[in-house]
């Protein structure tokens, strides 16, 4: 028989003390929804089931109780940091969840930059581990646009990627080591190593689980050094996305290495280039950065194989500059958005895959063209590619629409699932990957096993092994 | 019943770095690099604009929406926006030369062209349109219109009988005023602070349709002369405002409030 909401509370204040244990109704109703239904919040109208209680511990044995607790009584739990999910990863799936919220273990354990590392609670926010870390001359290279508000457990737990990705990678390549708890309890540490080959690479099992499989407590990632005055910027229109996909791939062919390389089709450019731009222009922009040297190479190679396509105009870096420095998003622009929202009732959606070189643009032209075909009340469709690699790029689709007709509580059905699933289906058809950096969360976990094909017998066995009795966030990458 | 609102496109003051401020402060912060967008006070003038337009249709009164906007192509887009919602008449007024900090000269170019061109009722324009705007542009039109001007507009609605009552904020509340037209709105801090967007379909839809391009010569306003008259920044800085924080240590809630009374409100409550 499942415990009452308020056996829940009293086991979780029995672990970590009343104090620690939120079951303010406003707050756990505001939790049961991340990003992915945001207007809820936004509006006020809530669907789905309130969580029983969050619960702060403040620290890795406290994280091993609640979990010995939760799988011993079937409690389904949803672990979270920063709270910046996008793809219902957060949301309460079951009743009388509890939100595992890891912000009060945010301790900075370690900057070590002799060994060029640095070891971090799960509730560090990334900016604070940023900051400690530019103090000493280093960068993480991490630096997504939630930076102000994600926690280093989110960022890992989703597998997140930053916009200086070509050169420093993803979350993926920084991790060098962690410590995780798994159901029932179970605390494991993956120590720091430059690499080994002792078998499988573990991390992966923990990177990316999205909280499915595990609570992730403590991260070790790499550090850079960091050469600001050295970095440049440079930038060109042009008239077609498969033109900037080209240049994409012969930069990367190549062996650059930008730490920025985008192109933006006409929709999205507009909004954010507009003053510079024609409405149909395409923007090719890229960011150099590292040692003078590294810099100065990296501008000219760059420059060297634009120049080879004539078609493409350059234009004042310093409007590269200026955008790119007022790119994050903090507190404040996401309270000015949720505003905007409520009175427009206007919203900004996004969705990013990946694909091979010749896929890519397909992917882009028909999903796009479907969308605007088959989805009603769209206001701007576009997007860009903001990370790529020597087989491949992503796409961000980028599109806004009006909620007409319907509550804000039915914006995902109308409007977001639909264009979710065109953008799945035309790639997936292709061959590309559903999801770049986002994660799965439990929007997209409808079509996760035509994501994996034959390989979700490997995911779905972790599954069954690290989570038998299936408390780790139900409904989020494997559907409920 | 003739409606117009006048806007002014703007740099993204939000987006300019510290160093943007002062770079040549003779002709003010250096914006080159920054989008342009509406500013917020005549966002809410548009929108506001718009409602009161359905409103009075709602009320069988015939009205007739118009925008217009001084400057140069960078409004352009901007206009084709409010042709797609709906706005009949979108001019923008060329003026030939920049026309920030130039009060004067704008407010002369709007209310020659409401005169000449647009023969408007009601003229809605934002209280302000930036940083360092000085905030008369409205009064001068109406000066120099002979019209009355209402500041300060929080919202404008349709009365049942074809008639306009604007609400606006004073110094001890709101004020309720049911409006004899001609006058002109300055919209202030009003709750509708955002414009509505059209979809791609309504987009297309007046997609051919040409925008009105009117100079100032054909206004017969001289801006050269005017601008002479006009006095622009002698400096500029950036004002530090900034104050020193303080991070409450605790491990709980609890133990941080307790810091909190103690550490902080403590000894200020002692000293009243």
């Amino acid at each position: 028989m499942p415990l009452s909401r308020e056996a829940i509370v009293e086991g979780l204040q029995s672990i970590v003390g009343p104090d620690a244990v939120v079951t303010d109704e406003r707050i756990l109703i505001e939790s049961s929804v991340d990003n992915f239904r945001k207007l809820q919040n936004i509006f006020d109208v809530h669907t789905m089931p309130v969580p029983a209680a969050i619960v702060l511990p403040k620290d890795t044995q406290q994280v091993a109780e609640i979990l010995r607790f939760a799988d011993k009584n079937l409690v389904n739990v949803i672990p979270r940091t920063g709270a910046t999910a996008t793809e219902g990863g957060l949301e309460s799936a079951v009743a009388d969840s509890v939100i595992i919220d890891g912000s009060a273990m945010n301790k900075v354990v370690s900057i070590d930059a002799y060994n060029m590392q640095a070891t971090a609670q799960c509730g560090v926010p990334l900016q604070v581990l940023e900051d400690l870390a530019r103090e000493q001359g280093l960068t993480t290279g991490h630096s997504p646009q939630s930076k102000p508000v994600a926690h280093m457990g989110g960022l890992v737990a989703t597998r997140s990627i930053g916009q200086f990705s070509t050169l420093y990678g993803g979350i993926e390549d920084m991790v060098v080591g962690l410590e995780a708890v798994f159901p029932g309890g179970q605390v494991t540490r993956i120590k720091n190593v430059p690499r080994r080959a002792a078998g499988p690479d573990i991390r992966h099992v923990v990177i990316g689980n999205e909280g499915a499989l595990c609570f992730i407590t403590e991260v070790t990632v790499k550090l850079f050094p960091y050469f600001p005055e050295n970095n440049a910027f440079l930038g060109w229109t042009l008239k077609d996305m498969k033109t900037g996909f080209e240049v994409l791939r012969d930069v990367m062919v190549n062996g650059y290495k930008p730490s920025v390389a985008r192109v933006y089709d006409p929709g999205d450019a507009g909004l954010h280039f507009s003053h510079f731009t024609a409405e149909d222009d395409c923007v090719l922009l890229f960011m150099a950065e590292g040692t003078a040297g590294i810099a100065k190479a990296t501008v000219e190679g760059i420059a060297e194989i634009v120049a080879q396509h004539p078609e493409c105009t350059p234009v004042d870096s310093a409007y590269i500059e200026t955008w790119f420095n007022d790119l994050c998003w903090d507190a404040s622009k996401i309270t000015a958005e949720d505003e905007r929202i409520r009175q427009t009732r206007n919203v900004n959606r996004t969705t990013e895959i990946s694909a091979d070189w010749s896929s890519i643009n397909d992917i882009y032209q028909t999903a796009k063209a479907r969308i605007l075909a088959e989805i009603p009340d769209i206001t701007m469709m576009g997007g860009h590619s903001s990370h790529s690699y020597i087989n491949g790029t992503n796409m961000y689709f980028n599109y806004f629409f009006n909620v007409v007709g319907v509550g804000p509580e039915e914006e995902t059905d109308k409007y977001y699932l639909p264009i979710i699933g065109i953008i799945c289906e035309e790639t997936l058809k292709r061959g590309g990957s559903i999801v770049h950096h986002h994660g799965i969360g439990k929007a997209r976990a409808p079509w996760i096993k035509d994501e994996y094909g034959s390989s979700y017998y490997v995911l779905e066995t972790l599954k069954k092994a690290f989570d038998p009795n299936g408390v780790m966030n139900v409904g989020t990458i494997f559907p409920k | 019943m003739r409606i117009l609102a006048s806007f002014k496109i703007t740099p993204d003051y939000e987006a300019l770095r510290p160093a943007d401020w002062t770079a040549d402060a003779a002709d003010g912060p250096e914006t080159r690099y920054v989008r342009r967008i509406l500013n917020c006070f005549d966002e809410s003038a548009l929108e506001l604009a718009l409602r009161l337009t359905e409103a009075l249709d709602g009320h069988a009164v015939a009205a007739e929406l118009g925008a217009l906007s001084i400057g140069g192509p960078e409004a352009d887009g901007h206009l084709k926006t409010l042709q797609a919602l709906g706005y009949r008449r979108t001019t923008r007024v060329d003026a030939g030369a920049a026309l920030d900090f130039a009060p004067g000269v704008s407010a002369a170019l709007i209310a020659a062209f409401v005169r000449r061109v647009d023969r408007s009722d009601l003229l809605l324009l934002g209280s302000r349109s930036g940083p360092g705007d000085s905030g008369i542009v409205p009064f001068l039109v109406a000066e120099r219109l002979g019209w009355p001007c209402l500041p300060q507009v929080t919202d404008v609605e349709a009365l049942p009988n074809g008639r306009v009552r604007a609400t606006s904020a004073a110094d001890d509340g709101l004020v309720r005023a049911t409006l004899r037209l001609p006058c002109v709105l300055a919209v202030g801090n009003a709750a509708v602070s955002h414009l509505r967007v059209p979809t791609l379909t309504q987009r297309l839809a007046c997609r051919d349709r040409p925008l009105d391009v009117v100079g100032a010569a054909a206004l017969e306003v001289d801006v050269a002369a005017g601008l002479l008259r006009e006095a622009g920044p002698a400096s500029l800085e950036v004002i530090d405002r900034s104050r020193p924080g303080v991070v409450v240590g605790g491990a709980t809630p609890r133990e941080k409030a307790q810091a909190l009374y103690e550490e902080h409100l403590k000894p200020l409550l002692e000293m009243l």
